[in-house]
């Protein structure tokens, strides 16, 4: 991987670890709000469904806070000039990339656990269940990813950036709610279809957005 | 030559939609359990045609805007022109949607798969509409703007064509369906078909003059500036 790349993924890390902004912030939200879920429902038991909603809605909503802050920070602290002039928009594009689907990545990882822990959920279908959270969270990525940038290009904050992401996310959450709650629940065919859907539908966005990244970047 | 041919589109537009209306309403059959209900159909279908065709002319103008170096004013307003037509033929939809589910299926509305991918377009240009609004002074606004169009373009056929058969539906697949046949009697095709081609004639039509308007607009304000 060209080297550029790999010291923009490595800068983000060491700033992230540093300050631990987004990642805090994502997995905050996230535990409080399923520990607020898990005190209110108590030994109230939930249909296959309504986990699976829920779940979602706790990622969806973590990304939301979380992950646009990656390029909002880079106008905050005036270093995106800097980075033009150090790296062409494609590389600052999949750097962003990566480290967002790897910040996202852990947080699913941090979240999911304490949701099957403190909510008292065992999926049938574990794999399927891991395989739909991972494909769920990488397309969830790459949507944030290029709406982080124009956000963070039209100076605007995280309420812009939910609004703009939720209806082209919202085919992501369809499927990934249906999915979850059938490996929660077990009856129903295995849908690894559904996978490919999600992985084809981030292929799709990340291409995109790769493709047009520089007309959102550089200014006139 | 420009003015006959406009001249002819008009008359053929203003012809052939009372025709289509006239036909519609009393040439066709009555569909099989649904009655005079399924009238709606050459109305419905053709609306939320538009609805994607209106959301591919911005994704067009959007694309455009990015690839030429011209005429990006003019190419921005006819994106954000074609947004603007399409939310409300979408809203049309929704609304003539509505009123057959209720017929038909006994609730307005029932989360089925393709009344939800039409609201997600709905969202969409909403969204747009959105962004827009927040990059009013921004210099970079019409490249924002264009690409989230081109975007929305792009994702469009997953929830308008792959999402609504991934999952069972109550609507029936008349026109693309796994068969590769038109399942429609010679009479509601010809009817339906020429529906939709007059349809587009007004988009065209209501477009054209939206189009003409942004021009104007901008102008003027050019105009304002110089003085």
């Amino acid at each position: 991987m060209n080297n550029r790349i790999l010291n923009n993924i490595k800068k983000d890390f060491v700033i992230e670890f540093r300050n631990k902004t987004a990642i805090s912030i994502s997995v905050a939200f996230a535990v409080i709000t399923t520990l607020s879920i898990s005190l209110v429902s108590g030994a109230t038991p939930l249909s296959p469904m309504v986990h699976s909603i829920i779940f979602w809605i706790i990622l969806f909503f973590s990304a939301m806070s979380g992950l646009a802050h990656t390029f909002i920070r880079e106008e905050e602290e005036k270093t995106s000039l800097f980075l033009s002039l150090h790296c062409t928009p494609e590389e600052i594009y999949l750097s962003k990339l990566i480290f967002n689907t790897a910040l996202f990545l852990s947080i699913a990882v941090i979240v999911t656990p304490l949701y099957l822990f403190f909510l008292q959920v065992l999926p049938v279908y574990l794999p399927l269940f891991c395989f739909i959270t991972l494909s769920g969270a990488v397309a969830i990525a790459s949507v944030a990813t290029i709406f982080g940038a124009m956000v963070s290009k039209a100076g605007s904050g995280s309420s812009l950036f939910t609004i703009i992401s939720f209806p082209i996310l919202l085919p992501v959450l369809w499927t990934t709610i249906t999915v979850t709650a059938i490996s929660i629940e077990g009856t129903a065919v295995k849908q690894y279809r559904d996978i490919v859907f999600l992985l084809a539908f981030s292929g799709v966005i990340v291409l995109t957005s790769y493709l047009s990244f520089r007309f959102i970047w550089k200014e006139t | 030559m420009k003015t006959v041919i406009y001249f002819l589109f008009i008359l053929t537009l203003f012809v052939l939609m009372p025709a289509v209306i006239v036909t519609a309403l009393s040439w066709v059959p009555t569909v099989e359990l649904l009655g005079n209900s399924g009238r709606i159909l050459y109305f419905h279908v053709p609306l939320a045609f538009l609805s994607v065709l209106s959301f591919v002319t911005a994704g067009y103008q959007s694309l455009m805007v990015l690839i030429t170096s011209n005429k990006m004013k003019e190419r921005e307003y006819k994106a954000y022109n074609a947004a603007l037509a399409g939310i409300f033929f979408t809203i049309l939809t929704i609304i003539t949607g509505s009123i057959w589910a209720k017929i038909s299926w006994g609730s307005f509305w029932n989360w089925d798969p393709r009344e939800t991918s039409i609201v997600y377009l709905m969202l969409i240009y909403i969204s747009y509409f959105c962004l827009y609004s927040v990059l009013k002074d921004n210099e970079n606004r019409y490249r924002i703007s264009s690409v989230y169009l081109i975007i929305a373009m792009i994702v469009m056929p997953f929830f308008v064509f792959i999402i609504p058969r991934m999952y069972n539906s109550l609507h029936p697949n008349t026109i693309i369906n796994s068969e590769g046949k038109i399942q429609l009697e010679y009479t509601m095709r010809l009817t339906l078909f020429m529906s939709i081609a007059v349809f587009t004639l007004l988009y065209g039509y209501i477009y054209n003059i939206m189009n003409r308007i942004s021009a104007l607009e901008i102008k003027a304000e050019e105009k304002i500036y110089d003085i």
